[in-house]
């Protein structure tokens, strides 16, 4: 019974993620490249401006920007989308009865897709950088609990939109203080304060892993993974704990 | 079998006088006070069952309750009391709207509305061109639907509900448009679907669709029940009301 409603929750969710990936790239076969060139761009500029500064002292430092820049882009552009959710949703939600947590999990899935692109950019970046990939094989077991983490935060965002209509506008500025508050075109190493205020930032803990894995091929300290889980389970509880509250209302809401 | 069974339920909603879903405005407004909101009941001690294999109508003026009460019974809104119990596969096609985007190519909608309502893959393939069929569609399978009219936007919803395994059909207003021959089709196919043990709701304004096609008829207005029982006997005294 559990297997086949898991089954359902999947299937529905794939479905949603694909129809809203055909609407993306709606007539444009190029679509895909667009995925590529903004994490390429932000990428250059970031690279030019501060490779030669501090860059300097960060081994493989190409790397290490592109790393950080994906990741960000990940969470960012999904957490973005998931305040649009309901309300985009709204005949849909008005006429039928399906489990609406499958239609955020949809938006995961959909920027899931745009993800596996830029990890292809890192891919030959490694290969021109001569890393070995072998720690790029890990990277999708981080990518799950990153996507579970990412898919707590869609939950709660989505459900407080409704309530709060210029949320989105809120979150466009505190991800940008969290970009900015984020190592990732600078390592907070000797940065006592930088340091201590990132441990309250579960992105750190994401980022510096997958850097660990996959551009230095260590393996990341124990204390960084329990952070790691820890966001993800914390983020998971209070997503469905928000969204189950709120959820039974938002049909009167929108 | 019963399919549907609701006792006693009521449905309130509640108006903001202000626009105040804001973030600002919302902070602002724990200081001033709780601002005002009006109450409205929508549904108010709606009692009537549904059995296996009946047709039963919703008549009243627009405003009356009916699609709220459709959406309390397919758990899209909330009931604030009474109860309300369904037995088996539910499908509500309510304004016409069955999530179609149209964007996409009718192929892609087919996929996407039939996994809404719970079909499998393996299920959506070996459906796909009996549903094309019946809304009679087979030239338009990669056209997108912008493209379709409203009555071709109609008779696909309506094909791709039906074969969706529907125990409980609940369908608001959804022959309003379209044209007489896909009405009759719908009805033919409706008479199968009961046959088999379906249970049908139909919410119209089309009072002759209602007659021949329902076993009974519940008459709401401003959220009450005014009258439940046969369709000639009811639509007799809300013609009479009418006048």
């Amino acid at each position: 019974m559990a297997y086949q409603k898991l089954k359902t929750f999947f299937g529905l969710s794939w479905q949603l993620a694909k129809a809203d990936f055909k609407l993306r790239n709606e007539g444009s076969y190029l679509g895909i490249l667009w995925y590529l060139l903004n994490p390429l761009l932000m990428f250059g500029l970031l690279f030019l401006i501060f490779s030669t500064r501090v860059g300097q002292n960060i081994p493989y430092y190409p790397l290490y920007l592109l790393l950080g820049i994906i990741i960000f882009n990940f969470f960012q552009k999904t957490t973005l989308d998931s305040t649009n959710a309901i309300i985009r949703n709204r005949s849909i939600i008005k006429s039928i009865n399906f489990p609406r947590t499958s239609l955020v999990f949809s938006i995961v899935l959909k920027f899931l897709f745009s993800h596996v692109f830029e990890i292809f950019i890192l891919f030959i970046f490694c290969i021109l950088l001569k890393i070995p990939i072998l720690g790029l094989g890990f990277y999708p077991l981080i990518l799950i609990f990153f996507a579970l983490f990412i898919y707590g935060a869609c939950l709660f965002f989505s459900s407080l939109a409704v309530y709060f209509i210029d949320l989105e506008n809120i979150w466009i500025f505190v991800s940008l203080l969290i970009w900015l508050g984020t190592p990732i075109f600078y390592a907070i190493e000797n940065q006592s304060r930088l340091f201590t205020l990132n441990l309250f930032n579960p992105l750190y803990y994401f980022i510096t892993i997958s850097r660990e894995v996959v551009i230095y091929n260590k393996m990341p300290e124990l204390w960084m993974v329990f952070g790691m889980l820890g966001y993800t389970l914390l983020a998971l509880i209070i997503g469905f704990i928000v969204f189950g509250k709120l959820k039974n209302k938002f049909a009167e809401l929108i | 079998m019963k399919r549907i069974i609701v006792n006693n339920l009521s449905k309130k909603f509640k108006i903001g006088i202000r626009a105040n879903r804001n973030a600002l405005s919302r902070f602002i407004s724990i200081f001033s006070g709780r601002e005002t909101k009006k109450e409205i009941l929508a549904l108010k001690n709606i009692s009537f069952e549904a059995e296996s294999g009946e047709v039963v109508g919703l008549i009243g003026k627009n405003g009356s309750g009916k699609s709220t009460l459709l959406r309390a019974i397919a758990r899209i809104y909330d009931k604030d009391g009474g109860e309300i119990i369904t037995n088996g596969n539910l499908i509500s096609i309510i304004n016409l709207n069955i999530g179609l985007r149209e964007r996409l190519t009718m192929r892609d909608n087919v996929s996407f509305c039939c996994s809404i309502f719970g079909l499998s893959v393996k299920q959506i393939r070996e459906r796909f061109n009996s549903i094309v069929e019946f809304a009679e569609l087979k030239d338009f399978v990669d056209t997108k639907l912008y493209q379709f009219s409203s009555g071709m936007l109609q008779r696909l919803a309506f094909s791709i509900a039906v074969h969706c395994n529907p125990d409980i059909l609940l369908l608001d207003e959804v022959f309003e448009v379209g044209d007489e021959s896909f009405k009759k089709k719908s009805a033919e196919k409706i008479k199968e679907l009961v046959a088999k043990g379906a249970s049908v709701l139909l919410v119209s304004h089309e009072l002759d669709m209602i007659k021949r096609h329902c076993n009974k008829i519940v008459w709401l207005d401003k959220g009450r029940i005014i009258m439940k029982g046969k369709s000639k006997d009811v639509i007799e005294k809300y013609i009479q009301d009418q006048l």
